[in-house]
């Protein structure tokens, strides 16, 4: 077996960690260095992730040759929902790198440092096979966000950090609990408890506590921003700090919907039942009521924060209805708006802060007319926000469509309620370009220009940019990129949870099994 | 072959695109080279579309471009006689614009944006024309509406600019919603969305769902800007004038009427019966509006409004062909009405206000006399362009014994002729009203040039011509629906026509001299006058908008703020945060980031070691 691609698995996670290890531990290295180590980390991951990626596609490459014994029995693996996943986090972290390079920040060796390894987590999470391994990277991940938002984070970032590490200790014990529970009633030992292999034992298993789905989806979706356990993301994103913000919104908050499809929507039956209708209206929330609040934003980071979690309703929605109609469409399409989102989402942290940067506020009413002055930074945004709100040629209309058809079934005023979005985004995200970029020049901004001029969009930054929106422009282009690796286990998966419908959980016990 | 002419297609669709990348990356600053850049490219285009409409052949070629569970994401081209037909008129007129706004435009600090603006819109416009499948549609319908959104905000720093052009992209949208839902149906009842495989379906399905049609239909109704989704298309004048020409006049609004005319095998009789209906009223209260006016383009955007309306009308009467044919003629002469305009405003140093204009057929010969021409095909003065078209959907009612309808459109006929001949009094006849209009100069031969092309070739002999310019192949679908309705000079729809003419155009002739420096009517009847003025739908939307929308969004986000993240967060969690902060009080505030990197180690090798040791 060719262990090639293993290798350059191994080396896109570990790269960052190692280079993080160094800063922390470095906290003197000169300057130049530790910018030219941490850029280092930054940049192995970006160029492995796309090749892992198309080398994953590859017919040809075996599944097996991405799988290696990495360390404590839990090594890297890649599966097909994974590959792409990991390849946005990749050029994520890039983006998020060469943004916190160009920071002046305190403490900075010791802050890359903790968002390498934020990074480092991330693409661990996606390119690990292994069930506790998964949620081990997740908490790797997760601790430094916690930090990064405590110590480097914008207005109001105690209590945004502590809301935040609260709900999420709470969605991850929940999780942890589904979990351990899970992979219990598989009957598989910790050692090979992969997602394969649970979910298989979890066919055979005689009875499955009631109480694991809803754990599995509850816990990940808190992480995930499920309505309504969600209000922590916007206070978190809003007061973490840029970098930290693109690479939680953009990468690993798709840690919870990952373990909600490859756990949860494969074995646990998630969608059937009342839970299936609680998760129905929850993501309904997702996509209306929270629209909603983002239409009374009035602070940019704010309803950037917001939008985040409201675009997490369609992705919900196409894995809700993959259970109910035991059809692949809804899940491809919701994997294909899990990678695009975190492009376009992360591209629109990336540039509010420019914004902010330039006007010296988030605050909409304050902002106006920047246009004039910042000619590209004003293109790019749009260019961000039309991604986001599912322009085609970006890869977020894919995923959009994508879900809206798989609902092709569902009643009438389900899908209207859920197609909303397009008209709901489509108010709040050009209402907020109208109002930074468009019309006269406010006067705060003039005062601000005339005492401190200021320069268009720099070329890290820029570059920074073009990384995401490229790639968004990319998968948009050629689709086949993402559905390639992701088809075959959106099949598999439905094969699976069709098997399970046909065979009804019991009432299970109120206590775990023993085996 | 067939093969060679996908490659045929293949230039006409991707070179817009590749002008609009390489402008909007490399020619920022190059303006001018930009200007040319995409105005050979509009003419190459334009050249290769005559090419394909001369071949008269169908070309079909489709690729996968990726799957969704069954769904298959196809992208190709179905090119039939009504494709060759639109690709050569969108193509043709679009040079002509082009090469108008290099001269327009010349003063222009950002026309390497505006002309990359113009190339993706062709690109956008002409996916449409050749899609063969509803997605695709779809894809291009949005693109279109994005490419309308930054043209109309070409000149963003002025707040109505800013203002129109997201009003134009969330009313776009909001038919686009209807839109989406129908091709989810569609794909759900037939299990394709394939153009051919569809129409064989509907052929075979003894009928058709009433919603599939409607929601369908709702795409139509905000691109063509058909009512209640008209109203953001007078806004949409903020953009500059070629824009408006372009976008919202010939082609843009025209790719609802094409996609009506592509479907029209999906849409079921009480669908028709309501596009018929409300097209035809939708005509006769726009002519109206149009009176009310006094910014040029605006009194010109309701006329497109009018036209609008009957061709869905003739689309619900049963006659796609003939609404494709008015759509064809309309997009010369409205073209021409609103380069004439452009020019008028561009002589007269930015002038808009039509009451503040007069006098220039001396100032402005060759601008006037072609508006003057495509005025008159607009009144469908008989053998002109305009009469061909509109009084043949005209006389279609008529026929098919629709009176009601007929009445409505002859009442339209009779408006756009009033208004015409207003518009004629006010700009081109009597004194001049401003230090302007009494300064104003003939533009350059960039913009004058299209205007003759445009106005006198196409709108004046454009009906002569169509048979002999065209290739026969092309008008095919045309002269059977001639045939149907026994379309002649003697016509009932002429008859009403000639009476409109007489009394409607020389009518307003007469009438807007009376007063100077102000609108007749405004004097007359200031009541009738706002009556026509006023935005009723405009109204009820802001109402909507602030009342409705913005104090539910307030009300939510309220709920959330007090119950969720209240009550549910604060007294439930709050307990939780207590306790650990008072344990961890002091390392907490201590602030030394190192000992907090020390604990994630140590934290994760616990966990680890917890886990594996189990």
């Amino acid at each position: 077996m060719d262990t090639f691609p293993a290798t350059l698995l191994a080396l896109a996670i570990t790269a960052p960690i190692f280079v993080g290890l160094i800063l922390l531990a470095g906290r003197d290295l000169p300057r130049s260095f530790a910018s030219g180590f941490a850029f280092g980390g930054f940049a192995i991951p970006a160029v492995l992730g796309p090749w892992l990626l198309i080398l994953w596609s590859n017919p040809s490459t075996a599944p097996q040759q991405f799988q290696s014994e990495g360390f404590w029995g839990f090594g890297f693996a890649l599966n097909g929902l994974g590959a792409p996943l990991l390849a946005m986090t990749s050029l994520v972290g890039l983006a998020a790198g060469i943004k916190a390079l160009t920071q002046e920040v305190e403490g900075r060796n010791t802050y890359l440092g903790l968002i390498l390894f934020m990074l480092g987590g991330t693409l661990a999470v996606f390119g690990t096979n292994h069930l506790v391994g998964f949620y081990f990277f997740h908490e790797f991940a997760l601790i430094p966000t916690f930090i990064l938002t405590l110590f480097w984070g914008g207005e109001g970032r105690r209590p945004a950090a502590m809301q935040m590490a609260i709900y999420l200790t709470a969605g991850a014990m929940a999780s942890l609990a589904g979990i351990l529970i899970a992979i219990d009633a598989s009957g598989v030992e910790y050692g090979v408890a992969t997602f394969e292999n649970v979910a298989q034992g979890l066919q055979n298993a005689k009875s499955i506590p009631a109480a694991t789905g809803a754990l599995v989806l509850f816990g990940l979706g808190t992480l995930a921003s499920l309505f309504p356990f969600h209000s922590w993301a916007a206070p978190g994103y809003s007061a973490a700090p840029t970098p930290v913000s693109m690479l939680h919104a953009g990468a690993l908050k798709k840690f919870g919907l990952y373990g909600i499809i490859l756990l949860g929507l494969s074995s646990l039956d998630i969608t059937g039942g009342s839970l299936g209708t609680w998760f129905l209206w929850f993501a309904v929330a997702n996509v209306v009521l929270v629209g909603l609040i983002c239409l009374a934003q009035r602070d940019l980071k704010q309803l950037l924060s917001w939008s985040s979690v409201a675009h997490m309703g369609p992705i919900f929605l196409g894995i809700w209805v993959c259970g109910v109609s035991g059809k692949a469409d809804g899940l491809d399409a919701a994997a294909f708006l899990m990678v695009a989102h975190g492009l376009s989402c992360a591209a629109l942290f990336l540039l509010a802060n420019a914004v902010r940067a330039r006007a010296g506020t988030y605050r909409l009413d304050e902002l106006g007319g920047l246009a004039t002055r910042t000619p590209i930074l004003a293109a790019l945004f749009i260019a961000a926000t039309m991604a986001s709100i599912g322009l085609p040629g970006f890869g977020n209309f894919w995923g959009e469509v994508g879900v809206f058809l798989a609902l092709r079934a569902q009643p009438l005023w389900l899908q209207a309620l859920v197609a909303s979005t397009v008209i709901l985004s489509a108010v709040y995200a050009l209402r907020a370009v109208a109002s930074t970029f468009f019309g006269p020049a406010s006067e705060a901004l003039e005062k601000r220009f005339a005492s401190a001029p200021f320069g268009d969009l720099g070329w890290a930054e820029r570059f920074a940019a073009f990384v995401l929106l490229g790639a968004s422009l990319t998968i948009g282009f050629v689709p086949s990129l993402i559905t390639k690796s992701v088809n075959p286990v959106a099949a598999g998966i439905t094969t699976f949870s069709q098997h399970n419908a046909k065979a009804p959980v019991k009432a299970a016990p109120a206590v775990p099994t023993q085996r | 072959m067939p093969s060679d002419l996908s490659s045929l297609v293949h230039w006409i669709l991707f070179l817009p695109l590749g002008a609009a990348a390489l402008s909007a990356l490399f020619l920022r600053r190059a303006g001018g080279l930009a200007a040319w850049l995409s105005t050979g490219t509009a003419f190459a285009i334009a050249g290769l579309s005559l090419n394909l409409l001369s071949k008269g052949v169908d070309v079909t070629w489709h690729v996968e471009l990726a799957k969704f569970g069954g769904i298959s994401l196809g992208f190709g081209y179905l090119i039939d006689a009504n494709a060759r037909l639109m690709l050569f008129v969108v193509s043709f007129v679009a040079a002509w614009i082009h090469l108008f706004s290099v001269g327009y435009m010349k003063e222009d600090s950002a026309r390497g944006r505006f002309f990359a603006g113009l190339s993706i819109f062709m690109f956008s416009i002409l996916g449409i024309v050749v899609a063969d499948n509803l997605l695709m549609t779809f894809i291009f319908w949005e693109l279109v509406g994005f490419s309308s959104y930054m043209l109309i905000a070409h000149y963003f720093d002025k707040d109505y600019a800013a203002a129109a052009s997201k009003k134009a992209f969330i009313v776009n949208r909001i038919g686009d919603l209807g839109f989406i839902l129908g091709i989810a149906m569609c794909l759900s009842l037939y299990g394709t969305l394939d153009f051919v495989a569809l129409k064989d379906h509907a052929a075979a399905a003894k009928t058709i769902p009433v919603a599939v049609g409607a929601l369908l239909m709702c795409g139509f109704l905000g691109k063509s800007a058909q009512f209640p989704l008209h109203v953001w298309l007078t806004d949409a004048m903020a953009g500059p004038t070629p824009v408006s020409a372009l976008i919202h006049a010939a082609t843009m609004v025209a790719a609802g009427v094409y996609f009506m005319a592509r479907v029209s095998f999906l849409l079921a009789p009480d669908v028709l019966q309501f596009i018929a209906v409300s097209g035809a009223g939708m005509a006769a209260l726009a002519g109206l509006c149009a009176l009310a006016q006094t910014d040029i383009k605006k009194s010109l955007a309701y006329s497109t409004l009018a036209h609008l309306g009957i061709m869905g009308c003739a689309i619900g009467l049963g006659h796609p062909a003939l609404a494709l044919m008015h759509m064809a003629m309309h997009a010369f002469f409205k073209a021409t009405l609103f380069l004439g305009a452009g020019s008028v405003i561009h002589g007269c140093h930015h002038e808009q206000d039509m009451l503040k204009m007069g006098g220039l057929l001396k100032k402005m010969p060759l601008t006037a006399v072609t508006f003057i021409a495509a005025t008159l095909s607009n009144c469908a003065v008989p053998f002109l362009a305009g009469w061909y078209s509109k009084d043949a959907i005209i006389e279609a009612a008529y026929h098919d014994g629709h009176f009601v309808i007929f009445a409505f459109l002859a009442l339209a006929a009779l408006a756009t002729c009033l208004y015409s001949g207003r518009m004629i009094r006010l700009v081109f006849l009597g004194e001049a009203n401003s230090e302007e209009a009494a300064h104003a100069h003939e533009s350059p031969w960039t913009m004058t040039l299209p205007l003759v092309v445009l106005g006198l070739v196409y709108s004046v002999a454009g009906g002569f011509l169509a048979s002999t310019l065209l290739p026969a192949g092309s008008l095919q679908p045309i002269k059977p629906a001639l045939d149907a309705i026994a379309f002649h000079l003697t016509a009932p729809s002429t008859i009403v026509g000639l009476f409109s003419l007489v009394v409607g155009f020389f009518g307003a002739l007469k009438f807007y001299g009376v007063v100077r420096g102000a609108d007749t009517l405004q004097v007359v009847s200031p009541r009738t006058y706002h009556l026509l003025e006023h935005r009723w739908m405009d109204g009820l939307y802001l109402w909507y908008v602030n009342s409705v929308q913005r104090r539910a969004s307030e009300f939510v986000a309220f709920l959330d703020l007090l119950i969720i993240n209240g009550v549910a967060v604060r007294w439930i969690g709050g307990g939780v945060p207590a306790v650990l902060g008072y344990l961890t009080g002091r390392s907490f505030h201590r602030g030394q980031t190192r000992a907090y990197a020390l604990w994630i180690v140590v934290g994760t090798l616990f966990l680890a070691w917890f886990l594996i040791a189990r």
